[in-house]
């Protein structure tokens, strides 16, 4: 089975600071795979552990963005293409998505395409879809779990109070959420193997052509939202402290 | 906390370069992450006695920590010390106990990668790499720390074996390893021997449960009488033991150091949380001048020992000199991790000196003063240096 992931480097929300006004410092802020895409490697390398083939671990991304793949094939991937792209005037949702369905276009006879819910700095959730509209592929969102078999592949959708489940013909588009699995920790040994590993290069102006979706859709502002914790400590027994808590928690209305 | 930072980085990229320096990142970001999900939630348990020993030592056995600076050949992972030296700082901030255990039995590791016979290499270190068996280092004795060369532990050549006598004291994995590297007075000096954990002669006593601090490791004494061990136990040259020792403990003291380091930074951070959260005075705490200038301080010195034993380490990947270097980085970093645990429990007030999540960092740190070389004879050694240099 020739299964792609989709991974995106995203700003490493620990690390990330801001300036007085609030706007968060971008430029030279640490980077890593999108927490959710975790869970989008671990599904394809499942899939792949179980029906044979190859994981190719597809991101569009500045230099930063290598990282993210290495970061994927340490955990199973066995190839990486990289889109190379001006972080200062990245792509929008629909303008990533028309690249990353070019990209894989030219990775030849693919049978699925795994994403996760969405990324962890941005959270718009929307590239997995757009791919499987540019790809002609039914897209199975928010899958917890993923089975393929006889060349169809069947997902659980979680919603409240519930569970859709939901088969397609192969070639699809699935897009998972972080109970679909538990990543795995690579060893020390693989993070390195991974590291000396080549990542081929695809020009995004390789890609581009004259339907390129222009939307004209920019990020005008993003700042950050203060969060005042109130750091309350309560001393005394545990019995005691616990009275304290319930008190606190009913004054501020918790309770 | 979030063990791997841009101090980190940016120590490698100016020891190695850029190139390399992405390479270890990675490996380190990753060991990271295991630490902090996997070991750090245990340390606080393990200090309590309510965490299985060898459990978060188990865990950084099978994401590979003990093969990083070993050679391919034997299952290792060649890379350069002091990679290593800096995840034993992550290892150290997330449970110094654990660090100290596994930094002692890579020392043994070490001595046989050295001093090793080829069938000695062969037999052993693919096991000890992978953590399939546990070693111990038996050099101090109930009446020799510092002096080691005055030992008693006496081997005596029978025919094709070696009959070893002797107690050893404050042997840390005592009891769990399999394989314990035992250094005896024998007829031409000193010698290292290579005692199996399961040999008859060798028996473990009473585990020290009251100690300060570094509860999640195992210390006890361990006694030798009448042990039998093949003559292809030895390690290295017969005669030769004591010196076998010193050259292991100068590169000890490097990972010694840099798990002191990562003690530093674990109370540290705690601290300095807390002084962003406190009030008083109308003010957060972390905005008083005193409190800026202890975090100053701690910010300064963790950087400073750091870079004292990331120099060490580079002498030594270079073949270079470094005992000194070592040593001194030993001294700074392990003393530093007391002042700073200690500034970090004053700047936590009561809540500092009350909780075991806090104190211990000092408890754990206070031992390093003293094991594997206490900061006074570390001061002989240095001073030494100093004065046979031509003026």
């Amino acid at each position: 089975m020739n299964i792609v992931v989709l991974v995106k480097s995203a700003v490493d929300e620990a690390e990330l600071r801001a300036d007085p006004a609030g706007h968060p410092l971008l430029m030279g802020a640490a980077t890593k795979m999108s927490n959710f895409d975790m869970n989008g490697v671990e599904e394809a390398v499942r899939q792949k552990e179980e029906n044979g083939g190859t994981v190719i671990v597809v991101t569009l991304g500045g230099a930063d963005a290598k990282k993210a793949i290495k970061e994927a094939m340490a955990m199973g991937g066995t190839r990486g293409v990289h889109i190379l792209a001006d972080p200062r005037g990245a792509p929008d949702s629909l303008g990533t998505a028309y690249l990353l369905a070019k990209a894989i276009k030219r990775l030849g006879e693919v049978d699925l395409v795994v994403c996760s819910e969405g990324a962890s700095d941005t959270y718009q959730g929307q590239v997995g879809a757009m791919v499987a509209e540019y790809l002609e592929m039914p897209f199975l969102a928010y899958a917890k779990k993923v089975e393929t078999n006889g060349g169809k592949v069947t997902c659980e959708q979680g919603f409240e109070g519930g569970v859709r489940v939901l088969q397609a013909k192969l070639p699809a588009v699935v897009s998972v959420v972080s109970e679909a699995n538990q990543p795995r920790y690579p060893t020390l040994l693989q993070v390195m193997v991974a590291g000396k590993k080549a990542i081929e290069d695809l020009p995004l102006s390789s890609l581009k052509s004259e339907d390129y979706p222009e939307t004209g859709m920019e990020v005008l502002d993003v700042t950050v939202q203060a969060t005042n914790r109130k750091r309350v400590l309560l001393d005394g027994s545990p019995e005691d402290a616990s009275k304290k808590l319930v008190d606190a928690l009913k004054q501020e209305g918790v309770l | 906390m979030k063990l791997y930072g841009s101090d980190q980085e940016r120590v490698l990229i100016s020891l190695y370069g850029a190139g390399p320096a992405d390479i270890y990142g990675a490996i380190l970001r990753s060991l990271s992450a295991v630490l902090e999900e996997k070991v750090s939630p245990l340390s606080l348990a393990l200090d309590q006695g309510r965490e299985e020993i060898g459990k978060p030592r188990r865990i950084l056995f099978d994401q590979g920590l003990s093969k990083l600076p070993h050679a391919p050949e034997f299952g290792g992972m060649g890379l350069p010390f002091g990679v290593y030296a800096l995840a034993m700082e992550l290892a150290g901030a997330a449970d110094a106990s654990t660090a100290m255990s596994l930094g002692i039995h890579n020392t043994v590791a070490e001595a046989i990668a050295r001093f090793g016979s080829a069938d000695q290499k062969k037999r052993l270190l693919p096991a000890l790499l992978s953590g399939k068996k546990l070693a111990a280092f038996a050099l101090t004795e109930p009446s020799s720390g510092s002096d080691a060369r005055s030992m008693r532990t006496k081997a005596v050549k029978e025919g094709r074996y070696y009959l070893v006598d002797g107690s050893k004291m404050f042997i840390t994995n005592a009891g769990e390893a399999d394989v314990y590297l035992v250094f005896a007075e024998t007829a031409s000096g000193h010698g290292a021997f290579l005692v199996e954990g399961s040999n008859p002669g060798l028996k473990v006593g009473r585990e020290l449960t009251e100690k300060l601090g570094m509860r999640g490791s195992r210390t006890a004494e361990v006694r030798l009488v009448k042990c039998r061990v093949a003559e292809d136990s030895l390690l290295g040259e017969e005669g030769k033991g004591f010196e076998h020792a010193k050259e292991l403990l100068d590169s000890s003291r490097i990972v010694m150091g840099m798990i002191c380091v990562g003690i530093a930074r674990a109370a540290y951070g705690k601290a300095l949380a807390f002084a962003k959260g406190r009030e008083l005075f109308g003010k957060k705490l972390s905005d008083l001048q005193l409190t800026r200038e202890k975090v100053a301080n701690a910010a300064t010195e963790i950087s400073a020992a750091r870079l004292l034993c990331m120099h060490a380490s580079r002498l030594k990947e270079l073949q270079r000199p470094f005992s000194s270097e070592a040593a001194q980085g030993k001294v700074l970093a392990t003393e530093m991790a007391a002042r700073t645990c200690d500034a970090a429990v004053q700047l936590m007030g009561g809540y500092g000196y009350t909780s075991d999540d806090v104190h211990r960092h000092w408890r754990d740190a206070r031992l390093l003063m003293i094991g594997e070389g206490a900061s006074e004879v570390l001061r002989m050694l240095i001073a030494s240096r100093e004065l046979e240099r031509e003026s």
